[in-house]
């Protein structure tokens, strides 16, 4: 069924995916090797569940800063759950998620009860999510935690990580809670017209609460990724995660205006961003460009979001003026 | 004597709707010339062409006898035009003088980056003398009273030597006493020389203070008169207009069973003690000024703003006073109440839904299972809406920011049906909108109040509030001041009772 409105195109994202494809693919030599192809999964798997959690704030018409820094506390948590306090695997993970939702739960309250700005909430959380966690272990990493958790991330069904599954299983409910529920709309009402939402009887207030928990959620689980990934905990894991999945949701088509975006799209994005840094690994750019070219998409990225109306109206008058055609008018009646 | 500022055959359209056909007008120094109208005359849309907010479709405009095109408000600041909006545009917690020299600070002639605090506010301080304000150029704009304000905005508009000064409707939040002492330096203004043109809908304020009177209707200048040669019964007639030129299509479904009682309502913003009883397939007009409480009278009855006193109640059921009072437009829409904003962008439409998604955001209940929405019934039950509303087909799959104002509105008029309302206030429904579109949206009411619903109706516009209405209830300073038979009242009485400020 057309869901032409709510939901952004796909396409572009995959173009962009495609694109970038080709152009690490071409240049090097590496790019298509069972290795490559594995590792970039495994990266692509955090940021994209992250990146879900982005884009349903940024559909509501917030933004989310401290997803990074939320991934460093928890898996810090997580850690100290397995190795200290030798809380069985399946409640600490659990509980984490919970904690997660609970730092969602801070963001959110303090964003629509209290009315400060997303932006300035969420960069406060940034700061003081990575200080609790230098406050476990001494501010040390802590290192094999827990050796199923590591299965759980690297075990394979026919040469495909467990990760992947789990990353389409998250996009499947996301895009499903997106389109299909009425917490999904709500959201899309409240981001594209919160005024409106008011007036449609929506509590505005929840719902933006509510996409800020859930982007907790998605943190906690990001960060269960994250601490299988490298069996351990460290106050540095995250850091600039919340750029690239902001990013990935941008990329993926999300208004920052609130309102328009697309989860499965997301996925797109992060997997763009995840491509770029890893052809600039394969042709060993030094970290200090990454973060300049990284930050360019993005630039880019917003640009695009911010003139997407007047580009397209430029490329139609100009598709016009050379089929000798007007444009579509808008319809009335 | 040679006009300062004359329009020959300016006429501006926009889609569907010509907001100044065809004016000519002529504007001399030193006169204070009131322009009235109801809203929707056209009045704004001048003001706009000759303040550079809007290029006129066609006709000229002559400044002093050359023709001169006012591309941008820039260029209409240059050629001495000073308008002062509704909205003040002064910076709160800036001096007066810093607002008035904002934007173009002096410089010192020794220094040249560094600013030069004496000169402005020597000049200030000269520049208000001059205007008879008594301000002190130090003080913060955040600590004056709005009137106080108001003059510094005319103080900021002229220190830039201006030649015309248009005030649109300047009074709107003042007292009597403010008013008198702001048209005290308004005609002070034009004794120096300076043209004025005074917009405002206190035709007594009006009549009492200008040299001449323009008033508009439809987009057409229909009297252009010194005020010493007409009087204020004339002006209101003429507003009003002599003859029915819309066909309004009413159908009398008025019964007796109570449908919704409001007693002795009040808010902390505007309402100041309304009751009114709505019956089944009664249209319940609310007459009165932009300001004067009948927003806020919707507001309350919505669960926007909360009541203080009084109670709302429907009728035959249990009091639903305290489930409105302590509530949100959640509890009114669950109680049967849907409210059609006046500002259908800001407050009514999704741009970023379409049709369909617009239309069952306020029950999305109705369509869900569980908390899942069923996409089909969805389509189909908007589509049956759609239909039945002669909405066009597009709306449909595209997003409603394409449709045309009056789509737009049977957009959200569709969305209060399918929420299965049964109290619908419509605030201003056909403004902004063509005739045709109107007409349709008047058979809507009359669908409505067919189908057993009541109607509150909200309008500027009284020949509409009259034809459409069973009741009248006359809005003034948040109170219902007065409550008629539609049929027991004419235009005359009701434009009286609602342009003309008593003085208590």
């Amino acid at each position: 069924m057309a869901r032409k409105v709510t939901s952004s195109s796909i396409v572009g994202p995959v173009v962009a995916t495609a694109v970038v494809t080709l152009l690490v693919g071409l240049t090097t030599d590496r790019f298509f090797m069972v290795e490559n192809l594995r590792n970039l999964a495994l990266q692509v798997s955090i940021v994209s569940l992250v990146g879900i959690g982005s884009t349903l704030v940024i559909i509501s018409g917030g933004i989310d800063l401290s997803p990074g820094s939320a991934i460093a506390l928890l898996t810090m948590i997580l850690a100290s759950f397995l190795k200290f306090l030798h809380i069985p695997l399946g409640l600490a993970v659990l509980a984490t998620v919970l904690i997660g939702a609970g730092l969602g739960l801070w963001n959110g309250v303090l964003t629509s009860y209290l009315r400060i700005p997303a932006f300035i909430t969420t960069v406060a959380s940034l700061s003081i999510f990575r200080g609790f966690a230098f406050m476990f272990n001494l501010g040390s990493p802590i290192f094999s935690i827990s050796d199923s958790l590591t299965q759980v991330f690297y075990n394979t069904i026919g040469g495909i990580p467990y990760v992947l599954f789990y990353v389409l299983a998250f996009f499947a409910v996301a895009a499903f809670v997106m389109n299909y529920t009425e917490l999904g709309r709500r959201m899309y009402a409240v981001g594209g017209n919160a005024n409106a939402a008011r007036y449609s009887g929506i509590n505005v207030k929840r719902v933006v609460m509510l996409s800020f928990v859930l982007a907790g959620v998605m943190a906690g689980f990001g960060s269960i990724l994250m601490a299988a990934r490298l069996n351990s905990g460290s106050p540095n894991y995250g850091v600039g995660m919340e750029l690239s999945a902001i990013a990935a949701a941008v990329i993926g088509g999300a208004s920052l205006q609130g309102g328009k975006g697309n989860v499965v799209s997301t996925l797109f994005g992060a997997l763009t961003i995840t491509i770029v840094q890893n052809g600039l690994n394969l042709h060993a750019v030094e970290t200090s460009v990454q973060g300049v070219v990284i930050g360019l998409i993005i630039m880019l990225a917003v640009f695009i979001d911010m003139w997407r109306v007047e580009m397209w109206s430029g490329v139609s008058r100009w598709a016009g003026r050379l089929f000798g055609r007007g444009r579509p008018q808008e319809g009335r009646g | 004597m040679q006009p300062l500022w004359e329009l020959a055959a300016v006429t501006k359209t926009f889609p569907g709707v010509k907001a100044m056909d065809a004016v000519d007008l002529a504007i001399y120094p030193g006169e204070v010339h009131g322009l009235v109208g109801e809203n929707g005359s056209g009045k704004s849309t001048l003001v706009k062409c000759l303040s550079g907010v809007h290029q006129p479709t066609s006709g000229r405009m002559y400044l002093r006898g050359r023709p001169t095109v006012i591309h941008d408000p820039f260029v209409a600041r240059y050629l001495g035009i000073a308008t002062i909006f509704q909205e003040l545009s002064l910076v709160p917690n800036m001096t007066v003088a810093e607002n008035i020299f904002l934007g173009r600070l002096l410089r010192r002639k020794d220094l040249g980056i560094v600013v030069d605090w004496a000169g402005i506010w020597d000049r200030s301080r000269e520049l208000l003398e001059k205007l008879g304000i008594h301000l002190d150029p130090g003080s913060l704009v955040s600590e004056l009273s709005v009137s106080q304000q108001q003059t510094v905005e005319i103080a900021k508009a002229l220190s830039l030597d201006a030649s015309l000064l248009i005030m649109d409707e300047p009074t709107a939040s003042l007292g009597l006493d403010e008013v008198a002492r702001l048209q005290e330096i308004v005609r002070n203004l034009a004794r120096q020389g300076c043209a004025v043109i005074y917009i405002s809908h206190r035709l007594d304020e009006v009549m009492g203070l200008v040299d001449v009177v323009t008033v508009m209707k439809d987009g057409r200048i229909v009297a252009n008169e010194k005020a010493t040669d007409i009087d204020l019964n004339r002006v209101v007639s003429l507003m009003i207009g002599g003859d029915l030129r819309t066909h309004y299509p009413k159908e009398r479904n008025m019964t007796p069973e109570v449908l919704l009682l409001a007693e002795g309502i009040r808010t902390d913003r505007g309402v100041r003690g309304a009751s009114f009883t709505l019956h089944r397939g009664e249209v319940l007009g609310l007459a009165g000024l932009i300001g004067t409480g009948r927003t806020s009278i919707a507001k309350a009855l919505f669960g926007i703003e909360q009541l203080t006193a009084g109670q709302i109640r429907r009728a035959s059921s249990a009091p639903v006073a305290r489930q409105l009072r302590l509530g949100s437009p959640g509890a009114a829409i669950a109680s049967g109440v849907a409210l059609l904003t006046e500002d259908r962008k800001a407050t009514g439409l999704f741009m970023n839904f379409t049709g369909v998604h617009n239309v069952s955001i306020a029950r999305l209940s109705r369509i869900a299972r569980h908390g899942i929405l069923r996409l089909r019934s969805e389509q189909s039950s908007a589509q049956e809406h759609f239909e039945a509303l002669r909405i066009t087909p597009t709306a449909g799959e595209r997003s409603v920011q394409f449709l045309s104002g009056g789509n737009q509105q049977k957009v959200i008029i569709a969305r209060w049906i399918f929420s299965q309302a049964d109290v619908f206030i419509l605030d201003e429904p056909t403004q902004g909108i063509d005739v045709g579109a109107k007409v349709e949206v008047y058979n809507l009411i009359n669908r409505l109040t067919r189908e057993g619903k009541g109607v509150i109706l909200i309008s500027s516009d009284l020949e509409e509030l009259l034809a459409i209405s069973d009741t009248i209830c006359v809005v003034r300073d948040g109170r219902i001041v007065e409550t008629r038979a539609a049929d027991q009242t004419d235009r005359t009485y009701l434009a009286e009772r609602v342009f003309v400020r008593q003085a208590v």
